[in-house]
This record gives structure tokens, sequence and C-alpha cells, in this order.
């Protein structure tokens, strides 16, 4: 199995830089012709960059939500996150309509941020963390974030482009408008690094202090962490929702929960279903897209029907 | 008389119960104890029908309890969980009243009322009935949860390790309780317990339990014993036995725990 | 709290009403005031419909920190809305007819209800916190979806379809409210026969099995009921997510008491109370600049978010 998964995810990167609305035969790509060239470092290696990091920011994200909840069943999409950004893009495009990227990006970090906090701290609260009551409060919580920004669009007049914003779409990645998403590599190296830390993290408050370890300063840096790689994909993509969710309690089935053993799986499998689903997406009504939105949504959906059936058969 | 034959319980591949056989006396205090996992809860379940065997059949009086419809059966037995976290705002006098809901369906009689005080004075509650739940002490909660089983006026009462999380005070209260359900009113009680001393001080029949089949079941006497009781739990016993009742002693065995 | 609370709830549900009814009208009972006792109507028969589901739901769930919302049938709605006008066009209002529209979401949604309970009801499970996982991931696939449908029409069919997404009073018409008006008679009707069983589940699952309730049967009949309910509101007004938890949780605190023959009706009186104070708003104070579904979301949501601090969750 842990030779199976970088076999799998270097053929799909392979699969994704031979599909595309243009066609391109092998022959073509090796002899590099100026056609194929151009169509390959424009086009189809920044997407294949973006799905990739992408994949496995969101991933990580799920993980580390996990960890500081305590649940199996958080992620942005169940959390907040995903729509709290939503807010914070909402509100520097009506505050600061001339800004750049960079500081709408900035905004949806705050907001994401902030909403992560507020919702940490009315989880801690609640005594049975380990039930479905949290992620379905965290969609509830998304949701009145949601209603929070309709009622501001509504007054500007942006509901249905804000509407565009949540929908995860990479048909819009091209060289020099995706760069952002080069801010999830410092996000995975730190995660790397501290994947002990979150480990003893998921443990309790109150283990992780016996064990030594500054309970409030770790988790503040995931929720930075998770903010940071939410508001990247938000402005470079849109939301994926479900695999930050399936992922991790996938390869929590075979691998376990030690972050530091299975950082790298989860990272790679979050790739890999991400080029799968996008590959998929890019086939289906080829040369047209579905959005990588929709069909995340489908096939996680399933996986995740799948991983709950099968939990409670027990 | 509750009969078991041939009681298993199985999850997919895993194994709880395996050929059970036994008969719980009518009118007699009935302990269910053992390890953990040894599958005293789910054999009480099933009785309360709150599971369902994988195979095997369980008799009340003779009929099986599978044809007995779900409003009849709550006229027979009462079974009493674990006492969840409760925040409901209720008197201890609205908690006893449900009980009374297999006869009346919410619409009290004046009948309901008398078992109501009745169930209330059994177990010296009367001065509670106005407060609420969530302002008792736990072992006054667990009283106010047995009172509601006393007011469904069933032949059978079913427990779940009632003594959990109650003080030694509150413990010796309810145990005594249940005594004089089954000495004055001839009730049948079956009940899982941890504590051995418990047990062998207030039962007739004990079934001792390991995993997942019956080790030993029969009178206190034949159960209680050094050999039998090492067997079941793997520790050394010193059982002393006056006119008192038992004392196990098991705190501190000489010579090495296996 | 005591009847005197209680009667103090109902009568100023009437002033506002009343107030509703006749302020500023210029007594015109030729057009203004039939068509705000319309509205009215609407009012009182969603007000109904939400209050009594999100009771009913949460007696079943156990906490009361919860919807019918999150079952998923709202977003089924609004899917099937938006499917609509995309395939449809403009045209679909012409084609099917506001009863047209209204018949097919209702027995939509009874449809979908009904598969979730005939799929997640076999095996002996009667777990009702899977079902709410279910309902979580049903409803967020489904709104993923409805997101993709809303990009590709054009602005003038989204903003007829904010018009279905956001709960309004001024949609339904006279025919359409009788409909609606028996419908929830029937229901409620139903419905008070169980209120004694609805009142014992309030001890949990196993507690109810050993008091003689036939638990299994019991949640699924009543979630029928809570579907057609929310079908019916919804198609009436809208989708209104949070407002059942403020009005559930505001009951029980007015109420005093667990039994359900008292917090149905106080809900039911401050769900009414809710929508004519935030109609009443919309209309002078925020000059239309909003929608009463926008509006009660918010409040609502907040509220939500305050609960749950309060109450650590458990309630």
């Amino acid at each position: 199995m842990r030779v199976y998964l970088p076999c799998l995810f270097v053929l799909l990167c392979g699969i994704s830089l031979l599909v595309g609305a243009r066609q391109m035969s092998g022959y073509q790509l090796i002899t590099l012709s100026d056609d194929a060239w151009l169509t390959l470092t424009a086009s189809r290696l920044p997407r294949l960059i973006t799905v990739s990091l992408t994949g496995v920011g969101l991933s990580i994200c799920g993980v580390i939500l996990q960890h500081i909840v305590r649940n199996k069943f958080v992620e942005p999409a169940t959390s907040g996150g995903l729509d709290a950004a939503k807010l914070g893009i909402l509100v520097s495009l009506t505050l600061m309509p001339t800004a750049g990227a960079g500081s709408r990006m900035l905004a949806a970090l705050l907001f994401c941020f902030a909403a992560n906090v507020v919702f940490i701290t009315i989880v801690r609260r609640i005594k049975f963390t380990n039930t479905v009551l949290i992620p379905v409060i965290g969609l509830m919580y998304g949701g009145m974030l949601s209603a929070l920004a309709e009622f501001y669009a509504y007054r500007h007049n942006i509901l249905q482009s804000m509407q565009g914003w949540l929908l995860g779409d990479f048909s819009k990645i091209v060289q020099g408008h995706y760069e952002i998403i080069y801010l999830i590599l410092p996000v995975i190296v730190l995660t790397y690094l501290y994947a002990h830390r979150f480990t003893v993290l998921g443990m309790g408050e109150d283990i992780a202090t016996s064990l030594g370890m500054n309970y409030l300063v770790t988790s503040t840096l995931g929720l930075m962490l998770v903010a940071i790689t939410v508001s990247v994909t938000v402005i470079a993509v849109g939301a994926i929702p479900f695999v930050g969710l399936v992922i991790p309690n996938l390869v929590a089935l075979y691998y376990g929960d030690n972050l530091t053993r299975t950082l790298p799986a989860v990272a790679l499998s979050g790739a890999s279903l991400l080029l799968a689903c996008d590959i998929v997406g890019r086939l289906l009504l080829y040369p047209f897209e579905v959005p990588i939105g929709l069909t995340t949504a489908c096939v996680g959906g399933i996986l995740f029907m799948v991983l709950i059936v099968g939990r409670t058969q027990r | 008389m509750i009969t078991v034959q041939d009681l298993h319980k199985t999850y997919g591949s895993r194994t709880v119960l395996s050929a059970v056989n036994l008969r719980f006396p009518s009118s007699q205090l009935t302990s269910l104890v053992g390890p953990n996992g040894a599958g005293k809860t789910t054999l009480l379940m099933m009785l309360a029908r709150l599971l369902k065997p994988s195979r095997g059949d369980i008799r009340l009086d003779g009929s099986q309890v599978t044809g007995i419809p779900i409003d009849e059966y709550a006229k027979q037995v009462a079974t009493l969980r674990q006492t969840p976290e409760f925040n409901l705002r209720l008197t201890v006098e609205e908690l006893v009243a449900f009980g009374r809901f297999p006869y009346s369906r919410g619409r009290l009689t004046r009948h309901d009322h008398r078992v109501i005080d009745d169930a209330l004075a059994f177990l010296s509650l009367t001065a509670l009935r106005g407060a609420y739940l969530n302002e008792l002490s736990g072992g006054q909660r667990q009283m106010a949860f047995l009172a509601m089983t006393i007011a469904q006026q069933t032949d059978y009462l079913l427990l779940d390790e009632p003594l959990n999380n109650l003080d030694i005070k509150h413990a010796v209260q309810i145990m005594q309780a249940l005594r004089r359900l089954c000495d004055e009113q001839g009730r049948t009680v079956i009940l899982v317990v941890h504590d051995i001393n418990f047990a062998a001080n207030y039962s007739d029949y004990i079934v001792a339990m390991k995993d997942g089949a019956v080790h030993c079941d029969g009178q206190v006497s034949d159960v209680i014993t050094e050999r039998r009781l090492s067997e079941l739990y793997g520790l050394k016993f010193d059982i002393a036995h006056n006119e008192r009742g038992y004392l196990c002693n098991y705190f501190k065995p000489s010579g090495n725990l296996e | 709290m005591t009847v005197k609370t209680r009667h103090t709830v109902w009568v100023a549900v009437v002033a506002l009403a009343l107030a509703f009814v006749f302020v500023r009208s210029g007594f015109d009972f030729e057009y203004v005031i039939p068509k705000r006792l319309e509205r009215l109507a609407t009012m009182v028969i969603g007000g109904i419909c939400v209050a009594w589901s999100a009771i009913t739901f949460q007696s079943l769930t156990g906490n009361r920190i919860l919807t019918p919302a999150i079952m998923g049938y709202e977003a089924v709605y609004l899917l099937f809305q938006a499917l609509l006008m995309l395939m449809l066009g403009t045209r679909s209002l012409m084609l099917l007819g506001e009863h047209g529209n209204a018949a097919l979401s209702i027995l939509l949604m009874l449809g979908y209800s009904w598969t979730l309970h005939r799929w997640l009801f076999r095996d002996d499970r009667d777990n009702v916190y899977f079902l709410l996982l279910v309902g979580l991931v049903l409803t967020m696939v489904i709104t993923t979806f409805t997101q993709f449908v809303q990009l590709k029409m054009n602005p003038g069919e989204f903003s007829i379809l904010m018009g279905y997404s956001q709960a309004t009073f001024g949609n339904a018409s006279a025919t359409q409210l009788l409909y609606a008006t028996l419908i929830v008679a029937t229901i409620c009707l139903a419905g008070l026969k169980s209120l004694p069983m609805l009142d014992v589940l309030l001890l949990g699952r196993e507690q109810a099995i050993s008091l003689g309730v036939d638990y299994r049967r019991c949640v699924q009949r009543q979630l029928l009921l809570i579907a057609a309910l929310v079908a019916v509101s919804t198609s009436l007004l809208g989708p209104t997510a949070f407002m059942g938890i403020f009005v559930a949780n505001t009951a029980y605190a007015l109420a005093g008491t667990y039994r359900h023959q008292v917090t149905l009706p106080v809900g039911c009186a401050i769900a009414i109370a809710l929508f004519i104070l935030a109609q009443l708003l919309v209309e002078h104070l925020f000059n239309y600049k909003t929608t009463v579904g926008i509006l009660v979301n918010l409040v609502c949501g907040a509220y939500f978010l305050s609960l749950m601090v309060r109450t650590r969750g458990t309630a």
C-alpha cells in the first residue's frame, strides 16, 4: 500500500497533463513542439500543480481540524470556514473594490481564522465532542455566516456572483493567475514539522497539557494554517467540500491516527482524489468541464456515506 | 418466570453471547455478575427487548417474548438503564408519572395518582416530589428513576448497573428497596451489578458470566465460593460469611496477580 | 409560568396581527386589507408549520439545537426550484402555475423523506443521530448542485429564483392558502393523539421502549409528519432554516413545562408573532432593503450561536 499510493499519484499526474480540450498526443509531448509546450506550461502544468496542492492542502486542513476538535467529521465545509472566507471576500469586495487578489485573500484569511476560533470556542464548551452533533452545528454555523453574507450581498446586488465564488472550478487556472496557490507549500512544511504535536492535540487538552504542550499556542497555530489554506484555495479555485472530510477518515482506517506516520499518505491521497475528480470532470462532458466542486460533492458524498454506513454497522 | 434458551448474539464475526441457557426464578432477586465484556448487559438488553438476539429464544411465563406486543410487554417488564445526563425540567413527581404511560397513555386517573404516591412513599421520596431532577444529587435522581419503574407496576424489573456513580449510602438504599420489592411485592428483579459484595448480600440467585457464556449459576451459597469467584475474575478471593452476610475480600490478594 | 403568561403571548400575537393589518392601510377594504389578510393567513399557517415541525423534531432527536432543515428537505426544494428555472426559464411560471409548482414541490419533498426513511430505517437501525449524519451529507451535496445550477442561469432568472429561495409572504394565492390550511389542519389533528407519546420520547429511546412505545414506528410517523409540515411551509413561504430553533427554545422557556400540549401552541404563537414582526420591520424600518427570510435567518442564526455558547451544546 505504501508503494501503491505514490505510483497512483504519478500516474494521475501523467493523465492530468494529457487530458484537456486541446488534443495532445504523446508524440507531441515528447518532442515538445511549440504548441504542446505552450499548452503544457500555460495551462496543464499550472493546473496540475494547483490541483495537487489544493488536494494536499485541503486534506491537511481536515486532519488538523479533526485533531483540534476531536471529532471525525469536521472539515472546513462543516465548521464554517468556507462560508467565513466567502464573507471575507464579500466584505473586501464591497469595502475595497480596487484592491487586488492579495488583499482579498487577506480579508478571507482574517474572517476564516476568526470564524474558526469562534467555532472552536463554542465546541470546547460542548460536552460530548465525539458525536455527529459537531459537524451538524458546524454546518448550521456556516449557514448562519452564509445568511450574513446574503444579507450583505443582497444590499449590494452581488448575490449571484457571490454564488460563483463558492463553487470550486479549476478551469480558471492559467499561468499568471494561480501563483497564489504556492502559499500552501509553507503550510505543508509547517504541518509536517508540527505533526507530532497535532497528534497529541487530538488526545485532548488535559493529556496535552500534562505532556507539557502549550495547548493554546499549538491549536492557534493549527487554526492559522487552516485559515491560510482555506482562504488561498477559495480565492484561487473556489470551495471544494468533502476532501478534508473523507481523506483523513479513509487514511485513518488503514494507517491509524499518528500524524507523523500518516501525513504523507493523507497528502498524497488528497492530491490523488482531487486529481481523479478533476480528470473525471474533464472527461465526462468532453470537451466541456464539470466543475470540481460538483465532482467532489458526488464522489466525496458517496465515499462519506459508505464510511458512515460501514462505521455504524458495528 | 423468564427462561432463556440457546441465546446467541453476534456482531459480524464477533460473538458476544453464545449458547446461554438460563431460568430466572420468579419473585427473587437475580444478579448478573462477571468481568467486563462478559455479555451481562447484552443479555439484559435482550431480555428488555432493546436488542434482538441472533439466535435462540426468550420466554416470559411460557410464551415467546417476540410475540408479545410492545405495550403489553411494558406492563410486564420495566427496564432501567444508566441515567442519562438529564436536562429536562421535570419534577420527581412528573417523572414518576411517566411510569403510568403503558396504562393510561398520558391521562392520569385517580388510581394512577395513588400508584404514584405509593411509589414515592416506598422510596421515601415524598418530600422531594416537587423538586426538579437537575437539582437533585446523582443518588436521589437514581431513586427517582427507580420510583418511575416501580410505578410501572410490572412483575419483572430489569436494571443495568444501577449502582454506578452512587455514594455508598444511596447504593445501600437502592439495594434495600430492590430487596423489599421482591419480598413485599413479589416482583422479580434482575440486575447487572459490578460490586460482587452487593450481589452476594442482596441476591437470591446469581448468574456469573465470562467471555460471552454462563460460567456458573445458582443460589448465592453455591456461587459465592472462593474457587468459583477466583475462576471467574482471575483474582484470589477471601470470603467471610457470618449471619450479617458475605464479605468478599479481593483487595489485597496474597501472591502474584496472573 | 402559567396560564397567565401563555395568554399574554396570544394577546401579543393578536395585537401584532391587528397592527399589521390596519396600520397605515388607510382602511382600504378593497385592496390593501384583503391583501394583508392573505399575507397574515400565510404567516399563521407558516408559523404553525415551522413551530410544530421544529418542536417535534427536537423532541425526536433529544437536542434543542437542531432543526428539520438539516435533514435536507429545504435543500431539495431549492434544488428543484433552481432546476425548474434553469430548464424552463421564466416560462416555468406559466407552465406550472403556482399550484403546480407548490404541489410538485410538496410531492418531491415527501418523496425524498420517504426514500430517506425507507433506506435508513431498515435493519433494525433506529439511531436518530445516524439519520442526522446522512441528512448532513445530503444537504451538502444537494446545496453544491444547487449552486452549480444557479451559476448557469441568467441574472433575470436568478432574481426570480431568489424570490422562491427567500421566505416571503406575498407568493401564495387564496386557493393555495386553502389547500395548505386543510393539509396543516389534518396533520395537526392527527398529531394531537400522539402528544403524550411525544412526551415519553423526551426520556430517550430506551426509556420510551421500556414504557411501551413502539419507538421505531413512532419516529417514522413523526418524521413523515414533520416532512409534510416542512414541505407545506417551504412551498408557501420559502426556506426558514434557523427559525425553528429560535421558536422552539423560546417556547420551552415561556411554557415552563415539557408537555407538548403546552409547548406546541406557545411555539405556534411565537412563530406567528415573529413573522409579523419581521414583516413589519422589513416594510417600515428597512424599507424593503432586505427580505423577511434574510432578516429572520440573521436574527435566529445569531440566537442559535448564543444558545450554543450558553447551553454547552447539550440542551
